[in-house]
Protein backbone atom coordinates (compact mmCIF):
# COMPACT_ATOMS: atom_id res chain seq x y z
CA UNK A 1 0.00 0.00 0.00
CA UNK A 2 1.68 3.38 -0.79
CA UNK A 3 1.95 6.15 1.72
CA UNK A 4 -0.21 8.25 -0.14
CA UNK A 5 -3.00 5.94 -0.22
CA UNK A 6 -2.42 4.59 3.54
CA UNK A 7 -2.90 8.66 4.85
CA UNK A 8 -5.82 9.71 2.88
CA UNK A 9 -7.83 6.69 4.80
CA UNK A 10 -10.24 7.37 7.59
CA UNK A 11 -9.11 7.21 11.29
CA UNK A 12 -10.86 4.21 11.70
CA UNK A 13 -8.36 2.44 9.71
CA UNK A 14 -5.62 3.41 11.38
CA UNK A 15 -7.30 2.55 15.02
CA UNK A 16 -7.02 -0.97 13.50
CA UNK A 17 -3.62 -1.08 12.24
CA UNK A 18 -1.74 -4.05 12.76
CA UNK A 19 1.99 -3.04 14.99
CA UNK A 20 3.46 -4.93 11.20
CA UNK A 21 1.50 -2.72 9.40
CA UNK A 22 2.10 0.44 11.62
CA UNK A 23 6.21 0.04 10.88
CA UNK A 24 5.88 -0.37 7.59
CA UNK A 25 3.86 3.14 7.65
CA UNK A 26 6.40 4.46 9.97
CA UNK A 27 8.84 5.98 7.53
CA UNK A 28 6.58 8.23 5.57
CA UNK A 29 5.21 8.78 9.16
CA UNK A 30 8.02 10.88 10.15
CA UNK A 31 8.27 12.37 7.24
CA UNK A 32 5.57 14.87 7.06
CA UNK A 33 4.79 17.11 9.55
CA UNK A 34 6.51 18.03 12.41
CA UNK A 35 8.04 14.57 12.67
CA UNK A 36 5.83 13.96 15.84
CA UNK A 37 3.92 10.83 15.23
CA UNK A 38 3.02 10.72 18.81
CA UNK A 39 1.36 14.00 18.95
CA UNK A 40 -0.92 13.21 15.68
CA UNK A 41 -4.44 12.69 16.67
CA UNK A 42 -5.06 10.21 13.93
CA UNK A 43 -2.63 7.45 15.99
CA UNK A 44 -3.84 8.24 19.19
CA UNK A 45 -5.90 4.89 19.81
CA UNK A 46 -3.85 2.88 17.92
CA UNK A 47 -0.28 3.86 20.12
CA UNK A 48 -3.13 3.64 23.06
CA UNK A 49 -4.21 -0.06 22.19
CA UNK A 50 -0.01 -0.99 21.44
CA UNK A 51 2.42 0.02 23.77
CA UNK A 52 5.41 -1.55 22.32
CA UNK A 53 4.37 0.81 19.55
CA UNK A 54 4.09 3.81 21.62
CA UNK A 55 7.64 3.32 23.23
CA UNK A 56 8.84 2.50 19.55
CA UNK A 57 7.83 6.05 18.23
CA UNK A 58 8.35 7.56 21.56
CA UNK A 59 12.51 6.62 21.52
CA UNK A 60 12.63 7.69 18.18
CA UNK A 61 11.07 10.73 18.68
CA UNK A 62 13.55 11.31 21.78
CA UNK A 63 16.66 10.31 19.23
CA UNK A 64 15.63 12.58 16.35
CA UNK A 65 15.04 15.42 18.61
CA UNK A 66 18.22 14.48 20.74
CA UNK A 67 20.17 14.85 17.65
CA UNK A 68 19.05 18.29 16.64
CA UNK A 69 19.15 20.10 20.04
CA UNK A 70 22.55 18.92 21.28
CA UNK A 71 24.48 18.64 17.93
CA UNK A 72 24.66 22.95 17.73
CA UNK A 73 27.41 25.02 16.75
CA UNK A 74 28.72 24.77 20.33
CA UNK A 75 29.78 21.46 20.05
CA UNK A 76 31.82 22.16 16.84
CA UNK A 77 35.23 20.83 17.32
CA UNK A 78 38.79 22.60 16.06
CA UNK A 79 40.46 20.27 13.19
CA UNK A 80 44.49 20.22 14.03
CA UNK A 81 46.70 23.13 13.41
CA UNK A 82 48.77 20.95 10.53
CA UNK A 83 45.42 21.40 8.56
CA UNK A 84 45.72 24.75 8.02
CA UNK A 85 49.54 24.52 7.28
CA UNK A 86 49.22 22.21 4.44
CA UNK A 87 46.70 24.31 2.72
CA UNK A 88 48.51 27.48 3.00
CA UNK A 89 51.30 25.71 1.74
CA UNK A 90 49.34 23.88 -0.67
CA UNK A 91 47.49 27.61 -1.68
CA UNK A 92 51.09 29.01 -2.06
CA UNK A 93 52.07 26.25 -4.82
CA UNK A 94 48.40 26.51 -6.27
CA UNK A 95 47.70 30.35 -6.35
CA UNK A 96 44.63 30.49 -8.24
CA UNK B 1 6.57 15.00 -5.07
CA UNK B 2 5.54 12.57 -2.89
CA UNK B 3 6.19 14.64 0.16
CA UNK B 4 4.28 17.05 -1.92
CA UNK B 5 1.06 14.86 -2.82
CA UNK B 6 1.09 13.93 1.56
CA UNK B 7 1.19 17.56 2.21
CA UNK B 8 -1.70 18.63 -0.05
CA UNK B 9 -3.48 15.36 1.24
CA UNK B 10 -2.94 15.83 5.06
CA UNK B 11 -2.84 19.67 5.31
CA UNK B 12 0.26 19.48 6.75
CA UNK B 13 3.61 21.45 6.23
CA UNK B 14 7.04 19.71 5.94
CA UNK B 15 9.26 20.84 8.96
CA UNK B 16 11.50 23.79 8.67
CA UNK B 17 15.19 23.29 8.22
CA UNK B 18 16.60 24.34 11.51
CA UNK B 19 19.49 22.86 11.14
CA UNK B 20 20.60 25.48 8.41
CA UNK B 21 19.06 28.47 10.36
CA UNK B 22 20.53 27.97 13.29
CA UNK B 23 23.81 27.90 11.80
CA UNK B 24 23.83 30.69 9.34
CA UNK B 25 23.80 33.98 11.32
CA UNK B 26 25.30 36.92 9.72
CA UNK B 27 29.11 36.77 10.84
CA UNK B 28 30.76 40.11 11.42
CA UNK B 29 33.52 41.04 8.79
CA UNK B 30 32.66 37.79 6.69
CA UNK B 31 31.09 40.05 3.28
CA UNK B 32 34.33 41.71 3.52
CA UNK B 33 36.65 38.76 3.93
CA UNK B 34 34.70 37.21 1.05
CA UNK B 35 35.48 40.03 -1.20
CA UNK B 36 39.19 40.89 -0.91
CA UNK B 37 39.45 36.86 -0.35
CA UNK B 38 38.19 37.05 -4.30
CA UNK B 39 40.88 39.51 -5.15
CA UNK B 40 43.69 36.77 -3.91
CA UNK B 41 43.87 38.84 -0.27
CA UNK B 42 45.66 35.72 1.73
CA UNK B 43 44.81 37.23 4.91
CA UNK B 44 41.43 37.45 4.11
CA UNK B 45 41.18 33.72 2.88
CA UNK B 46 43.07 32.50 6.61
CA UNK B 47 40.38 35.20 7.88
CA UNK B 48 37.73 32.86 6.21
CA UNK B 49 39.23 29.44 7.35
CA UNK B 50 39.13 30.62 11.02
CA UNK B 51 35.45 31.70 10.62
CA UNK B 52 34.53 28.49 9.30
CA UNK B 53 36.59 25.68 10.21
CA UNK B 54 34.80 24.38 12.86
CA UNK B 55 31.97 24.01 11.39
CA UNK B 56 33.52 22.56 8.44
CA UNK B 57 35.65 19.71 10.10
CA UNK B 58 32.57 18.64 12.58
CA UNK B 59 30.39 17.79 9.11
CA UNK B 60 33.09 16.06 7.89
CA UNK B 61 33.74 14.38 11.08
CA UNK B 62 29.99 13.66 11.63
CA UNK B 63 29.67 12.50 8.29
CA UNK B 64 32.86 10.15 7.59
CA UNK B 65 33.49 8.86 11.45
CA UNK B 66 37.05 9.32 11.60
CA UNK B 67 39.40 11.84 12.47
CA UNK B 68 41.99 11.79 9.82
CA UNK B 69 39.96 11.52 6.60
CA UNK B 70 37.93 14.31 8.14
CA UNK B 71 40.79 16.50 8.26
CA UNK B 72 42.12 15.55 4.67
CA UNK B 73 38.33 16.73 3.56
CA UNK B 74 38.36 19.93 5.71
CA UNK B 75 41.77 20.77 3.97
CA UNK B 76 40.20 19.52 0.33
CA UNK B 77 37.07 21.52 1.06
CA UNK B 78 38.78 24.86 1.78
CA UNK B 79 41.63 24.56 -1.02
CA UNK B 80 38.51 23.97 -3.21
CA UNK B 81 36.83 26.91 -1.69
CA UNK B 82 40.04 29.20 -2.59
CA UNK B 83 39.54 28.14 -6.32
CA UNK B 84 35.76 28.38 -6.61
CA UNK B 85 35.41 31.24 -4.10
CA UNK B 86 35.35 34.15 -7.50
CA UNK B 87 31.77 31.81 -8.52
CA UNK B 88 30.46 32.79 -5.06
CA UNK B 89 27.48 35.38 -6.13
CA UNK B 90 25.85 35.78 -2.89
CA UNK B 91 22.48 33.89 -3.78
CA UNK B 92 22.79 31.78 -0.70
CA UNK B 93 24.38 32.62 2.72
CA UNK B 94 28.69 31.93 2.51
CA UNK B 95 28.06 29.57 5.22
CA UNK B 96 24.92 27.47 2.81
CA UNK B 97 27.40 27.66 -0.16
CA UNK B 98 30.33 26.38 2.32
CA UNK B 99 28.30 23.53 3.52
CA UNK B 100 26.79 22.23 0.29
CA UNK B 101 30.41 22.45 -1.19
CA UNK B 102 31.65 20.62 1.56
CA UNK B 103 28.97 17.54 1.33
CA UNK B 104 29.48 17.32 -1.85
CA UNK B 105 32.89 16.82 -1.71
CA UNK B 106 32.35 14.25 1.13
CA UNK B 107 29.95 12.58 -0.95
CA UNK B 108 32.52 12.82 -3.81
CA UNK B 109 35.34 11.14 -1.46
CA UNK B 110 32.50 8.20 -0.46
CA UNK B 111 32.54 7.24 -4.15
CA UNK B 112 35.75 7.41 -5.03
CA UNK B 113 36.22 5.30 -2.12
CA UNK B 114 33.99 2.85 -3.82
CA UNK B 115 30.75 3.21 -2.01
CA UNK B 116 28.18 3.90 -4.17
CA UNK B 117 25.47 6.32 -3.70
CA UNK B 118 23.41 6.13 -6.54
CA UNK B 119 21.48 3.26 -5.79
CA UNK B 120 21.56 3.41 -1.45
CA UNK B 121 19.02 0.63 -1.30
CA UNK B 122 21.27 -1.98 -2.85
CA UNK B 123 24.73 -0.21 -1.85
CA UNK B 124 25.35 0.72 1.05
CA UNK B 125 22.57 -1.12 2.91
CA UNK B 126 24.15 -2.72 5.61
CA UNK B 127 24.70 -6.46 6.06
CA UNK B 128 22.03 -7.99 7.80
CA UNK B 129 24.02 -8.08 11.41
CA UNK B 130 24.37 -4.54 10.92
CA UNK B 131 20.56 -3.88 10.21
CA UNK B 132 18.58 -3.22 12.93
CA UNK B 133 15.90 -5.60 14.04
CA UNK B 134 12.60 -5.73 13.31
CA UNK B 135 11.03 -5.87 16.32
CA UNK B 136 9.80 -3.44 18.69
CA UNK B 137 11.48 -4.58 21.90
CA UNK B 138 10.46 -4.75 25.55
CA UNK B 139 9.03 -1.78 27.24
CA UNK B 140 10.94 -2.12 29.95
CA UNK B 141 14.16 -1.38 27.52
CA UNK B 142 12.94 1.57 26.03
CA UNK B 143 14.94 4.81 26.57
CA UNK B 144 14.67 6.74 29.42
CA UNK B 145 13.17 10.17 28.68
CA UNK B 146 16.69 11.68 27.52
CA UNK B 147 20.25 10.91 25.70
CA UNK B 148 23.08 12.35 26.41
CA UNK B 149 25.23 14.03 23.61
CA UNK B 150 28.57 11.80 23.92
CA UNK B 151 26.33 8.44 24.06
CA UNK B 152 25.03 9.86 21.31
CA UNK B 153 27.53 10.98 19.31
CA UNK B 154 29.45 7.86 20.16
CA UNK B 155 25.51 5.28 18.79
CA UNK B 156 25.85 7.56 15.54
CA UNK B 157 29.78 6.73 14.87
CA UNK B 158 29.31 3.03 14.83
CA UNK B 159 26.22 3.32 12.45
CA UNK B 160 26.86 1.67 8.71
CA UNK B 161 28.11 4.77 6.83
CA UNK B 162 24.84 4.73 4.69
CA UNK B 163 22.43 4.78 7.72
CA UNK B 164 25.34 7.68 9.41
CA UNK B 165 25.05 9.70 6.29
CA UNK B 166 20.73 10.03 5.69
CA UNK B 167 20.67 10.16 9.45
CA UNK B 168 23.32 13.25 9.83
CA UNK B 169 22.51 15.11 6.96
CA UNK B 170 18.37 15.08 7.95
CA UNK B 171 18.67 14.87 11.94
CA UNK B 172 21.83 16.75 12.86
CA UNK B 173 22.32 18.76 9.52
CA UNK B 174 18.29 20.30 8.94
CA UNK B 175 18.55 18.57 5.27
CA UNK B 176 15.02 17.88 3.97
CA UNK B 177 14.34 14.25 2.17
CA UNK B 178 14.04 16.23 -0.95
CA UNK B 179 17.81 17.79 -0.60
CA UNK B 180 19.00 14.55 0.89
CA UNK B 181 17.37 12.03 -1.86
CA UNK B 182 19.17 14.95 -4.93
CA UNK B 183 22.20 14.99 -3.38
CA UNK B 184 22.38 11.33 -2.92
CA UNK B 185 20.78 10.79 -6.39
CA UNK B 186 18.28 8.80 -4.74
CA UNK B 187 14.65 8.60 -4.28
CA UNK B 188 12.84 10.68 -1.54
CA UNK B 189 10.92 6.90 -0.22
CA UNK B 190 14.95 5.86 -0.39
CA UNK B 191 15.94 8.60 2.21
CA UNK B 192 13.04 8.24 4.38
CA UNK B 193 13.50 4.28 4.97
CA UNK B 194 17.23 4.77 5.69
CA UNK B 195 16.65 7.47 8.68
CA UNK B 196 13.59 5.14 9.90
CA UNK B 197 16.09 2.30 9.74
CA UNK B 198 19.09 4.95 11.33
CA UNK B 199 17.30 5.97 13.93
CA UNK B 200 15.91 2.25 14.48
CA UNK B 201 19.60 1.12 14.58
CA UNK B 202 20.56 4.01 17.03
CA UNK B 203 17.84 3.06 19.21
CA UNK B 204 19.17 -0.68 19.76
CA UNK B 205 22.41 0.82 20.01
CA UNK B 206 21.39 3.11 22.25
CA UNK B 207 19.73 0.22 24.56
CA UNK B 208 22.88 -2.11 24.37
CA UNK B 209 25.64 0.35 24.60
CA UNK B 210 27.92 -2.95 24.57
CA UNK B 211 27.07 -2.75 20.71
CA UNK B 212 29.27 0.39 20.23
CA UNK B 213 32.13 0.19 18.12
CA UNK B 214 35.07 0.36 20.65
CA UNK B 215 37.36 3.73 19.36
CA UNK B 216 40.24 3.20 17.56
CA UNK B 217 43.13 4.92 19.45
CA UNK B 218 41.11 8.23 19.70
CA UNK B 219 40.86 8.76 15.92
CA UNK B 220 37.21 7.78 15.36
CA UNK B 221 34.72 10.41 15.95
CA UNK B 222 31.14 11.76 15.02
Amino acid sequence: MSDSVALNHSPEIFDNMTPAEFEERLPDLFGIGNGKVSEDPRFAIFLEKNPDCAALVRDLEIIAETAAKLFGPSDDQDPADSVWDNIAIKMKNDPN
Amino acid sequence: MRSMILEAQTGMQTKPNPGLFKRNPPIAGEAEAIERAKEGDPDAFSKLYALHKRRVYTLCLRMLGNVSEAEDMTQEAFLHLFRKLGSFRGESAFSTWLHRLTVNLVLMHLRKKGLNLVSLEETINPSEDDAPKRDFGSRDQQLAGSVDRVTLERAVSSLPPGYRMVFVLHDVEGFEHNEIASMLECSTGNSKSQLHKARLKLRELLRNPEQFAAPASGKEGV
